[in-house]
């Protein structure tokens, strides 16, 4: 494991440029916007294509049916709000007007988690996954970093679903395998080991690859991206955790309603009782802090906690 | 333009400008800070905090603990709904001693009382907002727990133009319409800006007194920088028999030349070495 700085990028920029590019090809791509359009990268898309770019104001209950509205007379529509909005305000609308009707609806939200930093609690969303996961016909995605986002809008953009993908505020460390292509409902071993399997979504998998501690220099971790939270590559993450026998799962939201609950149960369906520590925000709200790391450690979901978990888990 | 000035018009219009130079510090300091509506907002809160129409007494002094609980609370409420122009909140309170002006600094700091969106717990604030569209509904909400229990308490909510596009705002006047909340005040932050653009281009509000008269509210318009407009208003608003609505008229940005009526400015990380200065020295005129 390298000390090396990491290269940072942007889940958003690379959203808005991807979305950019696919939308010259793809006559069919509308946006749906709540006035986030330059946080969400999309102001050239707005420019360049002024009758596919639908402005709502700060209005997400009602954009959300019109995005459905538009998906059922054919566009493939991205909705794209920060996740304390959409799905938090718009919930009941996505659940009858997207997912009832199974709607071509993209909901693409930025500012999720505790990454969110300066913000404080309410626009930390941290409960996101929990709303969405629960929606029959949603498919949802949180790409870990900018490469990775690229490539899961690539492939939702061509699919006829509701799906959820999950960005962030600040740009975070690239780490995704370019030459590995994104596919619904797969997860990717990042690194195989044998010891402990770390698994997680999101910017935070990046702390699985930054532990420097000595002690721990002998351990063979396998390192898990589960971007596909639903559908959820059960084959992967089972073959891993029976030959570890040891599992962390690590993510930027609620314990209750995140992966880490979605893999507890993947895990006992399938009479499988690994040791278990799920790190994640423990039934509290968030803060404001300059720096997200400071607020990591504080809810004990940082590179400290990830070091003593791992000590635990092979103790 | 109204040319007399009362003492008390010249002390706020005073401290308008000192505390507009605790924004900018704080625009310097900060990690990030939404300043364009916090400036245009600023002398709305001066006004309903320092101009004596309202009972703002019991949670000033920094030695007593603050009294939250609702039954033993005597002062009036106030209810900031657009929590991201908490800033303006912050420097009035500071001012008023609810907390330390020290604190000012530390803004949105991992562990400071002061969040980057309006927190509860911050002393004197009721509650906690980030999300637009809500606080007109939770104002409504004490007001008409005050009216079931006979209190003479009055509930002033400051909402901002943009706001307004959300629906809930629009099912709060019903509501405040069919309870008469009377003791209701919704002072309106038309600074005509929001994130991405003008009012009018991202989703226009067209004559939003009309929509309010429509909806049984009572209605003024002022120039929210005028302060004998304002406070004029606001003494006229405690004898309404209905909710009343003070659309002010302000400006995004108010003060600062290079930040006036430029969206851009709605949310900045940290003021440049060179902004901070023109900033600084654009109040100090002003001050002399
Ligand atoms: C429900 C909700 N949607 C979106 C946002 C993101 N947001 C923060 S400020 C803002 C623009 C608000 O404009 P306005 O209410 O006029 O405020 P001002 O211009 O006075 O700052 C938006 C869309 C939010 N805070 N809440």
């Amino acid at each position: 494991m390298s000390n090396k700085k990491p290269t940072l990028s942007s889940t958003r920029q690379a959203f808005g440029d991807t979305l950019n590019l696919m939308a010259s090809k793809n006559k069919n791509i509308f946006v749906v916007s709540v006035d986030l359009k330059s946080s969400l990268k999309l102001s050239k898309f707005a420019k360049k294509y002024p009758n596919r770019f639908i402005e709502c104001g700060v209005a997400e209950q009602n954009a959300t049916a019109i995005a459905a509205g538009l998906a059922k007379s054919g566009k493939t529509v991205f909705l794209c709000s920060y996740s304390s909005f959409s799905p938090a305000i718009n919930w009941a609308v996505i659940k009858q007007s997207i997912c009832y009707n199974n709607c071509n609806v993209k909901i693409i939200s930025a500012h999720s988690g505790l990454l969110t930093s300066a913000y404080g609690a309410t626009h930390q969303m941290l409960e996101d996954i929990a709303l969405v996961r629960v929606l029959p016909n949603m498919e949802v995605f949180s790409p870990c970093d900018a490469i990775e986002t690229k490539k899961i809008i690539s492939v939702v953009a061509n699919s006829k679903t509701p799906a959820y993908v999950r960005l962030v505020r600040p740009d975070t460390p690239l780490f995704f395998d370019k030459k590995l292509s994104f596919t619904i409902g797969k997860s990717h071993v990042l690194k195989k080991g044998k010891d402990i399997t770390i698994l997680g979504h999101g910017p935070i998998l990046h702390s699985a690859f930054q532990i420097h501690n000595q002690s721990l220099a002998k351990l063979s971790l396998e390192i898990i991206n589960c971007s596909s939270i639903k559908p959820l590559d059960s084959k992967t993450i089972l073959k891993s955790v029976k030959k570890t026998g040891r599992l962390i799962v690590i993510e930027d939201h609620q314990k209750i309603g995140g992966l880490g609950e979605a893999i507890a149960h993947l895990l006992l369906e399938n009479n499988l009782s690994p040791k278990f520590i799920h790190l994640a925000v423990d039934n509290q709200f968030g803060q404001s802090a300059r720096h997200c790391q400071e607020l990591y450690d504080y809810y004990n979901i940082g590179i400290k906690a990830l070091t003593s978990a791992i000590k635990k888990i092979i103790s | 333009m109204n040319l007399f000035f009362s003492p008390q018009t010249k002390k706020l219009q005073k401290l308008s400008w000192q505390l507009r130079q605790d924004l900018i510090d704080m625009s310097y300091y900060a990690g990030h800070i939404h300043i364009g509506g916090s400036l245009s907002a600023l002398d709305l809160i001066l006004s309903v905090y320092l101009s004596d129409i309202f009972n703002f007494s019991q949670n000033k002094r920094m030695r007593s603990p603050p009294v939250v609980d609702a039954s033993k609370r005597t002062d009036d409420n106030f209810i900031l709904s657009p929590g991201h122009t908490c800033p303006a909140l912050y420097v009035v309170l500071a001012y008023l001693k609810y907390f330390s002006k020290v604190e000012l600094k530390n803004y949105n700091k991992m562990g400071s009382i002061l969040q980057g969106h309006v927190s509860k717990d911050v002393p004197g604030v009721l509650y906690s907002s980030g999300s637009l569209g809500q606080g007109l509904s939770f104002a409504s909400g004490l007001a008409l727990a005050d009216k079931l229990d006979k209190k003479s308490r009055y509930t002033i909510c400051l909402t901002s133009d943009g706001e307004h596009q959300e629906g809930q705002i629009w099912e709060a006047l019903m509501f405040a319409n069919k309870y008469k909340l009377n003791k209701l005040i919704n002072i309106v932050d038309c600074n005509k800006y929001q994130i991405n653009g003008s009012t009018q281009d991202i989703m226009p509000l067209d004559d939003l007194a009309a929509k309010y008269i429509h909806f049984g509210w009572t209605v003024k318009e002022v120039n929210g920088h005028d302060f004998n407009q304002i406070t004029k208003m606001l003494k006229l608003a405690k004898q309404s028999d209905r909710p009343v609505c003070i659309i002010a008229h302000t400006t995004f940005g108010k003060g600062i030349s290079f930040m006036q009526y430029d969206y851009n400015f709605h949310s900045l990380d940290r003021l440049t070495d060179f902004q901070y200065k023109k900033a600084q020295k654009e109040i100090k005129n002003h001050l002399k």
